[in-house]
């Protein structure tokens, strides 16, 4: 038997963009074992938007959980209170969201197809795709007003409406950025060098999709489709906007970059269907009254299945808040995928998890 | 192949990124900045104060007067607008254009605004105990005043 080395990466590491902490046990270069420990931004959120926060500001502190999926965490959020009190909001808002959470998706695929690229050791890609990734933060900024954390959903509907210039200058953007992506499609699919570092890298096969319950683009790539936008209609009519889901067979780092890839030309169908199709109306409803019994509800974040938890009991603050990352559901998945793979090859496979730390330990 | 050649024209190309302090980035028109104020139209219902999340907004009482002023951090607000949304009377609160500037260490934003915040509550506190008290003392006044007004048999 080989001797066999321990080797630390994170919790703060150069590859890495979120305090993650890996402990790969390695024999001759291959990862035989792999530990993950994920609890190093824990800011006590949950506990917050149930003491100090009335259940209206919730939606504007749980936006805080995680910068990139900002919009999936108030959108989540408010469709559990709204189910709880049966509220039914307007279809505008229903569009609205939906526009937001796949503009949402485009920079947050791209950012991380971005860093599978870097983390590969593909420099000037990265930079490429970061380049193009701009388009989609300026649009956001156009539509919510701020390039992050957008703030655009409250319970009851939206906070702003689509300015029908904004709305013509989301069009004009997609249709230069569908270029962009079919070059970006071509070289992440065929670029040989980069082929050698994905292709066949941390593979995860079906069984273990389901063995682990893997969500998100992370299970799609092994050829399970699971989406919650695919399962749902209640909420937000996806079927409607000319929603399909995305999958791969292979299962490895190059699986998922495609699958991430071609999900970008489905969130353009959709955004184009809702601006073209945008109804009428009001953009948010008004209520009274308090939150009172459970619900629970799913929303598809760029990474995979949110899930969020409420109990209120006919006051301002809520009993209990819950909050499922889809990273949360991935880790055990993340930590099978590493095994027997080259230890070079772990900073890439790293990068196609998509790993939200913040999200996980709120 | 193709890459290669790509990048030998990438040193003549212009570059994508803006330069930014030289340049002024994209901003939108309707961007998400700090918040202003319009006494004369407020109607002094403190909707604003309970709606916002980060409580940004803090209303002071003058504890002879009963006079009200509205104090606003720009530092601990979050550009959300739900004060505006919250605004009965329209124009009272607005949200402009200008976006926050970062707070420095000299000034002391964040102490400065938690002591002014709880000085605020208190002094509504204050000022609510005082009314009471005054309009327990009137009505003590008021009953004497009827005791010595009965007449007397
Ligand atoms: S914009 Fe939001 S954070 Fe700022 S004062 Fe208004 S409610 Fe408070
Ligand atoms: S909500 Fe409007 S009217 Fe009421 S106190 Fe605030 S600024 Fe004044």
């Amino acid at each position: 038997m080989a001797t066999q080395y321990e080797i630390p990466i994170g919790a703060q590491h150069i590859s890495l963009l979120e305090p993650l902490h890996f402990k790969f046990t390695t024999e001759n270069e291959k990862i035989i074992k792999a530990e993950a420990n994920v609890g190093y931004v824990h800011r006590g959120i949950e506990q917050a938007c149930c003491s100090k926060f009335k259940f209206r500001q919730v939606s504007f502190v749980v936006g805080r959980v995680c910068g990139l999926c900002s919009i999936s965490h108030t959108t989540c959020y408010s469709q559990v209170i709204e189910r709880m009190m049966s509220l039914d909001i307007p279809r505008k808002a229903k569009y609205l969201r939906m526009l937001v959470i796949e503009l949402d998706r485009i920079h947050s695929h791209l950012l991380c197809l971005s860093h599978v690229a870097e983390n590969s050791g593909f420099e000037a890609l990265f930079m490429k795709t970061m380049a193009y990734r701009e388009f989609s933060m300026e649009l956001l900024e156009a539509v919510c007003g701020n390039r992050i954390q957008y703030d655009y959903s409250i319970v009851g509907g939206v906070t702003r409406d689509l300015r029908e210039d904004v709305a013509r200058m989301i069009l004009e953007r997609l249709k230069t950025f569908k270029p962009q992506l079919d070059e970006l499609v071509d070289i992440y699919g065929n670029n040989y060098t980069l082929g050698l570092k994905n292709k066949g890298v941390g593979v995860l096969t079906k069984e273990d999709v389901y063995h682990l319950s893997a969500v998100g683009p992370f299970a799609r790539a092994a050829g399970v489709p699971i989406d919650v936008r695919n399962e749902t209609e209640d909420r937000l009519p996806w079927k409607e906007v000319g929603f399909e889901v995305v999958t791969e067979n292979s299962g490895d780092v190059w699986a998922r970059n495609m699958v991430r890839l071609r999900e970008l030309y489905v969130s353009m169908r959709i955004i184009e269907n809702v601006i073209n199709g945008l109804p009428e109306g009001d953009i948010a409803l008004d209520f009274k009254g308090f939150p009172n019994g459970e619900a629970i509800n799913r929303v598809e974040a760029p990474r995979g299945e949110l899930f969020y938890y409420a109990k209120g009991n006919k006051t301002q603050i809520l009993e209990r808040l819950k909050i499922k990352a889809p990273t949360f559901s991935n880790v055990p998945s993340m930590v099978h995928g590493f095994k027997n793979n080259e230890y070079a090859s772990a900073p890439a496979i790293i990068g196609s998890y998509d790993p939200c730390l913040s999200c996980t330990s709120r | 192949m193709k890459s290669f050649f790509n990048a030998i024209g990438n040193l003549f190309r212009k570059p994508v990124t803006t330069p930014f302090p030289v340049a002024p980035t994209y901003i939108p028109d309707d961007y998400r900045g700090l918040i202003v104020f319009e006494e004369s139209l407020c109607i002094w219902c403190r909707k604003c104060e309970m709606a916002c999340p980060p409580g940004a907004i803090v209303f002071s009482q003058d504890i002879e007067t009963g006079k009200q002023e509205y104090h606003y951090s720009p530092y601990v607000c979050i550009y959300c607008k739900e004060c505006v949304r919250a605004c009965p009377a329209p124009g009272a609160l607005m949200q402009s254009g200008e976006p926050g500037h970062p707070g420095l260490k000299e000034q002391n934003v964040n102490n400065k605004w938690n002591k002014l915040f709880n000085e605020a509550l208190d002094s509504r506190a204050a000022y609510a105990a005082e009314k009471k008290r005054k309009q327990a003392e009137a009505k003590a006044a008021a009953a004497k005043a009827n005791e010595d007004n009965k007449p007397k048999d």
